[in-house]
């Protein structure tokens, strides 16, 4: 599995992308919290600040930290203001 | 009169140079607020005869005739400019363009705003046409005309600089470039490096020989509830400091690009694809590394969204429209190309959005064989700098290219206009609608045409509301309620980068008004208005000749799927349902 980041999260993780295994967008957020430090004051147990915003491979965008994640699947973190 | 007004709009024949101060009663201005709400009122309240005069010589195809001196030009002001909110000091201008000849309304910031309310107006409609290229000065209320022989041919800057330095301190200056002056259709009208860009507001005060419009004053009104407004300001002021802004601070727009190229939206050569291979060259990573950049603010504002790089011994102000527009829709992915047509378009006083589409769609010309002109191929940058340049010359093809994609199309014939990307005549800003479908619907409905501000739709294309490929009957409220948001952001007047900022937004905009104002303004009145608002623009459109045929896009976006993406694939039959519920919807809420 592969985290990429866009925009805001980008910055605060200081790379493009990461590998990570997770069951559930909950554990790849609590995942991403510890191995990203600059996104920890944007990641809380209810899930993302609302500034920013979590897709499954570049199709659903996702909330609920139940949403089920199998292997190769991609999980985009984005600035939830997409446009402007 | 309430607090927040003068009470009064300026209106200027500049045939004569004569000025009337016109009072504006009180329900009108709680019913539209201030600039477009206020400028759409005045709009169509005004002398409606032009609505019915043929139009004559290039504009036959247009009537009414934006160009003609009797259509009004308004600069429009709102209650909350010059009060310490953050984003306030915005401007409105409100008209028909000469592009789409429908309902058009730009809006720039920073201190012209404030300097016109305090020049004791709500709004200054301007009509007529000047005998020659004039400077419209008005000073404290006060209106003359003035030579302007030395600013004649000068870039956006050099005019300000030029004025400023011949009025003297405190007037601040809304000027029109070569490109205003020659007419071109996507003229805009430029203060302080930022533009009142779309529609060819340039274009009309061109028309009507007006170089620029400088203001001064000294009338300040008063404020209901000074000590709430405060406070209210304060609050607001820090929340624009947090996360839901942090994108405009530190990376600016740009930012859209590499997220769009991901999901497959970044319109590329003419909206033949959806991702460009060169796109990191354009990222504002790629741009930090390659130029020194700043960060500046409009006057009033907090959030500080302008990043400006330094090149070729200037500035350039770099938004995400730019780098599309002048980037891949063109399929230039050098970023001093770039850059170098940002510049250009900013001296001119161009719009980046038409001018990319309209170069873009004439690259696919050339591709095809319609046209013939060599050098215009797409991925050439310094065929984009030239086309610029002759856009803004009018000369050989840039003169048929000065009239917009549409019109382009329709003299280039031989099936073009399907792929003019264009609705209404406006051309498509920097979202590919194949995959962002409610957007696609905003830009359809759009009452100025394709507009990413107006309906600000995306949004909930990149949320779990909606699949973004395959807009439901369901997408149609989010479009509107998009729409309505947007019309009472523009007249209120606040920068839409606030709109995450705002928890509740219909709430704490109508706290703001009635510290203002003493309004008993709530937020379901504030709804109410939003709607009107749309509604008045639609009315414009209505007279001057609407049909249900212009809601719709160019034919390239039903007929041709997304090369990398099929499952982005948005059909005629839906999207005429999509329209049709909208219509339904709009009907129904004015009931």
């Amino acid at each position: 599995m592969v985290i990429e980041f866009l925009g805001i999260p980008r910055e605060r993780a200081g790379v493009s992308e990461l590998e990570f295994e997770a069951a559930t967008l909950g554990e790849a957020l609590g995942e991403l919290s510890v191995r990203c430090p600059g996104l920890s004051e944007l990641i809380t147990p209810e899930g993302l600040h609302p500034s920013l915003a979590a897709n499954l491979n570049g199709n659903a965008f996702v909330k609920s930290l139940d949403t089920r994640l199998v292997a190769g699947d991609r999980l985009l973190i984005l600035s939830a203001d997409a446009g402007g | 009169m309430p607090p927040g007004y003068h009470g009064c709009y300026l209106r200027i024949d500049v045939s004569t140079g004569s000025a009337d101060r016109v009072p504006l009663d009180e329900d009108a201005l709680r019913r539209y607020i201030g600039g477009t709400g206020l400028g759409a009122r005045l709009l169509l309240g005004s002398d409606l005869d032009f609505f019915h005069r043929p139009a004559s010589g290039k504009n036959q195809d247009l009537t009414p005739d934006p160009l003609s001196p009797a259509v009004p030009l308004i600069f429009a002001f709102s209650p909350l400019v010059g009060s310490p909110l953050t984003t306030s000091a915005k401007f409105a201008v409100v008209g028909l363009s000469p592009l789409t000849g429908r309902f058009n309304d730009s809006l720039a910031s920073s201190g012209f705003a404030i300097a016109g309310k305090q020049a004791g107006c709500d709004a200054i409609l301007i009509v007529g046409k000047a005998p020659a290229l004039s400077v419209l000065v008005i000073d404290d209320g006060r209106v003359r005309l003035e030579p302007a022989d030395d600013v004649a041919g000068e870039s956006c800057p050099a005019t300000e600089e030029k004025l400023r330095a011949r009025l003297g301190a405190g007037f601040r200056i809304a000027s029109i470039g070569p490109a205003g002056e020659r007419v071109v259709r996507y003229a805009t009208i430029s203060h302080d490096g930022r533009h009142a860009g779309r529609g060819g507001s340039g274009a009309v005060l061109g028309s009507r020989n007006v170089k620029a419009v400088a203001v001064r004053g000294t009338q300040r009104v008063e404020w209901a509830h000074p000590r709430e407004l405060v406070a209210l300001s304060r609050d607001l002021s820090q929340r624009s400091f947090g996360p839901a802004t942090a994108k405009y601070r530190e990376l600016g727009t740009a930012a859209n690009l590499l997220t769009f190229n991901r999901f497959g939206t970044l319109p590329t050569r003419n909206f033949q694809q959806g991702t460009f291979e060169e796109a990191p060259n354009l990222s504002p990573e790629q741009l930090r590394s390659a130029y020194a950049r700043t960060r500046a603010s409009c006057a009033a504002c907090t959030i500080g969204c302008e990043h400006i790089y330094a090149f070729g011994g200037s500035e350039v102000r770099l938004e995400y429209e730019n780098l599309f527009a002048l980037g891949s829709l063109c399929g230039v992915g050098d970023h001093a190309a770039v850059l170098r047509a940002s510049q250009r378009c900013d001296e001119l006083g161009i719009d980046t959005i038409s001018a990319g589409g309209t170069i873009a769609f004439a690259m696919e010309c050339v591709e095809r064989g319609l046209l013939d002109e060599s050098w215009l191929r797409f991925g050439s940058g310094d065929a984009v700098l030239k086309a610029i340049d002759l856009i803004g010359r009018r000369e050989g093809i840039g003169d048929l290219l000065a009239e917009g994609s549409r019109r382009a199309a329709e003299t280039i014939g031989q099936g073009s206009i399907a792929f003019a990307p264009q609705v209404k005549g406006l051309e498509i800003p920097g979202y590919e609608p194949r995959g962002l479908q409610t957007m696609a619907l905003g830009f359809a409905v759009g009452a100025r045409g394709a507009d990413h501000n107006r309906s600000g739709a995306y949004d909930v294309d990149f949320s779990d509301k909606v699949d973004r490929r395959n807009a439901t009957l369901d997408s149609v409220r989010h479009a509107i309620d998009s729409e309505d948001r947007a019309a009472l952001m523009d007249s209120l007047i606040l920068c839409k980068f606030l709109r995450r900022v705002l928890e509740d937004f219909y709430g704490e905009s109508a706290a703001m008004l009635a510290a203002v104002t003493g309004w008993d303004v709530t937020a379901d009145e504030l709804r109410e208005t939003a709607k009107r608002i749309v509604a008045t623009k639609h009315q414009v459109n209505l007279l001057a000749g609407w049909t249900p045929a212009e809601d719709t896009l160019p034919d390239r976006f039903f007929d041709s799927p997304l090369p990398n993406d099929p499952q982005a694939s948005l059909s005629r039959e839906r999207l005429q349902e999509l329209v049709a519920e909208y219509h339904r919807q709009r009907t129904r809420g004015a009931e």
